[in-house]
């Protein structure tokens, strides 16, 4: 403990809150009010309303929900499967750096690059995949496959090697010793992963934007259709409506999450 | 079935570090070896090398007749139970127990009938629904060694298994595994420990292991009451080391001619005198030595005298005294003829004492053997 | 007695009999890495040395590099990088260290918090910036309301600042989540003992805390860093016009004037500045996660 005095313990706190609550929390609780009111000429909006929900959950806005998740539920598998493979293959400190420094280079590179990339690359035959909403997946798969790779190579750090040494003792071979011991060991870290990685994709709008054909059309691009036209009301409530979808999917994936850890 | 384990030259090194150096040891089908060495010495890379988990370098592992050097850990049909138990924590004790017979195929009421077996067998068959982090540190190590047991091994490799328990554990886990020992008198085990009470109450014979290389291998008695190298004595047991020269008729230690049996030693030469402290005795007798008491100290049952004979330390477990001589007492201190080993002194310098072996308060190292332990214990070369 | 004798000398062991080599695993996920990533981003480099009049050559970069909209750009995104790893650092360092050694209620709620904050889309923020600062909005609604002027005073959303504000906003959380992990490692006997030594909060801060967690600091900064430099929908989403960065110029060039050998131009500008600077984090990172990263099975 730093501060042991009362007061300057108030002092402190206050000042945390006074910089915390503004910076961190206003931003939600005004994007919610704002998804509820038709202005905002005062200090607070007017006009309560729940039209812009209304509105969010059908027609165009619904499918841009679904295909928000769609879209993230192939990215995040794509993402997971390919990097948690990438880091179960690579034994050796070597193989690991090598592998490592590969699978981290999409999050140095810029997301609007990552788009313009594929764009360059799959515009021709043979792989002619832009107007696809393969591409669109595609870029999101790169895009978070970094995050699972991380998340699932730091958690095979810490996996005692005792384990698969134990279990191949016992005779399992090494297939059996993946998929019984190291994998349902690994099963927290996987599903942390698979939750950031279907947090971000819902969020992913950089290189969406690069990429996405009419008839698929993300989320986060309607959200900034919308704001571009000066609709920010009904934007706001498409945004409350990502943030919750994704927060909702975030708790499921952690309670699946607790569960595997308490066994 | 009956296996034992050979290892026939086997060097292990990691990058240009030897760890274990062409190690010779043959453990017969149905015996319990125990490896005894400091931490470093090389012993859990030779059970590794049985395991499957180290390849040598060179030499070959044998289980049986079967040279299994080139086959992976899971060809071995070896049972292991590791310190940290490594009880796979998403599984209930039975699947633990199942997991190497669902391996290996066994059909699924046989597998049902020996997880029972292996579980009654180690007294935890009440705990079959358990998950391993319901249980308390020892009843792990039992689902553990059931969990070996359950695979019906040849050969049983124990890795310091009573290391992680506490002292009271310990004592009620190595009779149990005694028992077990002579339950299944056909299972041959290597039994790796750094804890010499183990290793005595449990070995049919104890490999001694410094500095990567096997220094000593016999029953714990042959090593106990007749070492062969001064490293053995200080490590098996306690001992007092000090430097005499051989004389026609016994040896002489200063000015004291002491009557020891001298084999073959040549009179005239060098050599060291081990006594243990326990055979000690305060007071006339048989090979009395004369020396000034430097320090005591009371431990129960015994006293411990630390006495300068002749410019040497030596110490004395003696039974409980009801007056303990002063420091700067003078007192006599003597031993039966047959208690005291003569070993060659070239070996002293050589066969370094381990800094970490056992308990330090038993350690009772000679003068002559403490100087040598100041020698840096460097990289081992082959 | 048993050999302790040199065993005579032998051949190593011949290889071990298996059919493929276990580092061939790696390969499919790497082969898919290089299919979709980096063989993309090669021909991203090659489009850029191929104008669209053919051949080869650095036309295309002499024709961008002379353009001031590109100058703009560069500038605009190193200065709104800069600006907002300097305000995230500092920032996050405070609210870390409130959080780490003052007792506050819902301590670890807000610790949750951050760890969600950090999977939101960026866009969200100017999104509520926009209704805290725009033109209609919170901030000025308050002013108009408190001094019956008909427009309030805060107009900066769409310049330089208002990225600015919404990128420290945004990035604070990477900054704090491995300051706070630093800050559970450090041992509070030592911040007891420098108090009990008579040194004031400050003091303790500046010659205990901050050394202690500077390669913390420096991996989160130089983190926030790289993704400022990357930043595309915060200023997409101000809709500040004069405001531009390299993504964004990136996304114009190649999006609404279909000139893709310009774009890559920028692209690889844009990624040459990125690299060098993710190189330093995981220089950075690499030198704090080493002592976790060297474990290794016992011997």
């Amino acid at each position: 403990m730093l501060v042991h005095s009362r007061r300057a313990r108030w002092a402190v706190q206050g000042v945390f809150l006074a910089l915390f609550l503004p910076v961190f929390a206003l931003p939600f609780l005004v994007v919610v009010a704002a998804s509820l009111a038709t202005q905002w000429s005062g200090a607070l909006p007017s006009g309560a309303t729940l039209d812009h929900y209304r509105t969010a959950v059908r027609g165009e806005a619904l499918d841009a929900l679904t295909t928000s998740v769609l879209t993230a539920l192939a990215a995040s598998a794509l993402a997971l499967a390919t990097g948690t493979w990438a880091a179960l293959a690579a034994r050796g400190p070597r193989a690991r750096r090598v592998v490592g420094a590969l699978f981290v280079l999409p999050v140095a590179v810029p997301s609007v690059v990552v788009g313009l990339a594929l764009l360059v690359a799959f515009s021709e035959p043979p792989f002619l995949l832009n107007g696809t909403p393969t591409i669109v997946v595609l870029a999101h798969a790169i895009l978070v496959t970094a995050f699972a790779h991380q998340s699932v190579a730091a958690a095979l750090d810490r996996l005692d090697p005792a384990y698969e040494q134990a279990a191949a003792s016992l005779g399992a071979s090494p297939l059996r010793v993946l998929l019984r011991v190291r994998l349902p060991l690994l099963l927290p870290s996987l599903s942390a992963a698979a939750g950031l990685c279907f947090a971000l994709s819902m969020g992913e709008l950089s290189a969406t934007m690069m990429l996405y054909p009419p008839d698929w059309l993300p989320l986060p691009v309607k959200v900034f259709a919308a704001t571009d036209r000066g609709a920010l009301f009904p934007g706001a409530a498409l945004a409350v409506v990502l943030v919750t979808t994704t927060l909702l999917v975030l708790l499921a994936v952690s309670r699946v999450r607790t569960r595997a850890s308490y066994r | 079935m009956s296996t034992g384990i050979r290892f026939d030259g086997v060097t292990v090194a990691y990058g240009g570090n030897v760890v274990l150096d062409a190690f010779d040891l043959t453990v017969e089908p149905g015996e319990v070896m125990a490896l005894l060495g400091p931490s470093g010495s090389g012993k859990t890379t030779a059970l590794r090398a049985v395991a499957g988990f180290v390849r040598p370098r060179a030499g070959r592992v044998f289980i049986g007749d079967e040279d299994v050097t080139d086959l992976p850990p899971h060809r071995r049909g070896i049972g292991m139970v590791v310190q940290q138990y490594a009880l796979f924590p998403h599984l209930r004790v039975d699947a633990n127990v199942a997991f190497g017979l669902k391996a290996r195929g066994t059909p699924r009421a046989e597998t049902a009938a020996r997880v029972t077996e292996a579980l009654e067998t180690t007294g935890m068959a009440a705990y079959a629904r358990r998950y391993p982090r319901e249980l308390s540190g020892g009843q792990q190590q039992r689902v553990a060694i059931a969990r070996a047991l359950a695979i019906r091994p040849g050969v049983l490799l124990f890795d310091e298994p009573l290391s992680a328990l506490d002292a009271r554990l310990r004592s009620g886990m190595l009779a149990e595994l005694a028992r077990l020992h002579r339950e299944l008198p056909d299972v041959s085990m290597l039994y790796v420990t750094h804890d010499q009470g183990e290793a005595l109450t449990l070995a049919d014979r104890i490999a001694v292991m410094d500095r990567a290389r096997l220094r000593d291998c016999g029953t714990p008695r042959d090593l106990y009451r007749r070492p062969r190298t001064a490293f053995t004595a200080s490590f098996v047991g306690s001992a007092n080391l000090l430097p005499v020269t051989v004389t026609g008729r016994g040896v002489r230690l200063g000015d004291t001619d002491l009557d020891v049996p001298t084999g073959d030693a040549a009179a005239g030469a060098r050599a060291t005198l081990c006594l243990r402290p326990h055979l000690v005795g305060l007071g006339e007798g048989a090979n009395a030595v004369r020396g000034t008491v430097a320090a005591v100290q009371w431990r129960g049952a015994t006293h411990r005298l630390e006495v300068d004979v002749a410019g040497h330390r030596v110490t004395a477990d003696v039974r409980e005294l009801r007056e303990t001589p002063p420091p700067g007492t003078e007192v006599t201190l003597h031993f039966a003829p047959d208690d005291a080993v003569l070993l060659p002194a070239g070996g002293v310098a050589d066969e370094t004492a381990g800094g970490e072996a056992g308990d330090p308060a038993d350690e009772v190292v000679g003068e002559a053997v403490g100087e040598a332990a100041g020698v840096p214990g460097g990289a081992v070369h082959g | 007695m048993v050999s302790v004798l040199p065993a005579p000398a032998r051949m190593a062991a011949p290889a071990r009999t298996r059919r493929i080599p276990a580092w061939t695993l790696v390969l499919p996920p790497v082969t898919a890495l290089g299919l979709v990533f980096l063989y993309p981003l090669a021909l991203v480099l090659w489009q850029s040395v191929s104008p669209d009049g053919g051949g080869h050559g650095f036309a295309a970069y002499a024709e961008v590099f002379g353009q001031a909209a590109f100058r703009n750009a560069l500038l605009d995104t190193v200065l709104i990088a800069a600006g907002a790893t300097a305000g995230a650092l500092l920032l996050g360092f405070a609210l870390a260290l409130v959080i780490a050694f003052v007792p506050l209620p819902g301590g670890r709620a807000i610790g949750r918090f951050v760890d969600v904050f950090l999977s939101f889309p960026s866009f969200l923020i100017t999104l509520a910036l926009l209704f805290v600062y725009g033109n209609a909005g919170l901030a000025n609604g308050v002013w108009t309301g408190m001094t019956g002027a008909a427009t309030g005073p805060f107009d900066f959303l769409h310049t330089r600042w208002g990225v600015v504000l919404a990128e420290v906003t945004y990035f604070t959380p990477f900054v704090m989540r491995p300051l706070l992990a630093a800050f559970s490692q450090l041992d509070t006997a030592q911040l007891d003992v420098a108090a009990s030594l008579g040194a004031r909060a400050p003091r303790i801060v500046r010659q205990v805390v901050l050394p202690e967690v500077l390669p913390a600091l420096a991996a989160g900064g130089s983190l926030v860093l790289v993704m400022s430099l990357n930043e595309f929908g915060i200023v997409l989403f101000t809709g500040a016009k004069g405001v531009t960065t390299l993504p964004v110029l990136v996304y114009g060039k190649a999006i609404l004037e279909g000139d893709w050998t310009g774009a890559c131009v920028v692209a690889v500008v844009n990624i040459a500045l990125s690299l060098a600077l993710y190189g330093l984090y995981r220089t950075l990172t690499a030198r704090t996660a080493r002592p976790e990263g060297e474990r290794r099975a016992r011997a």
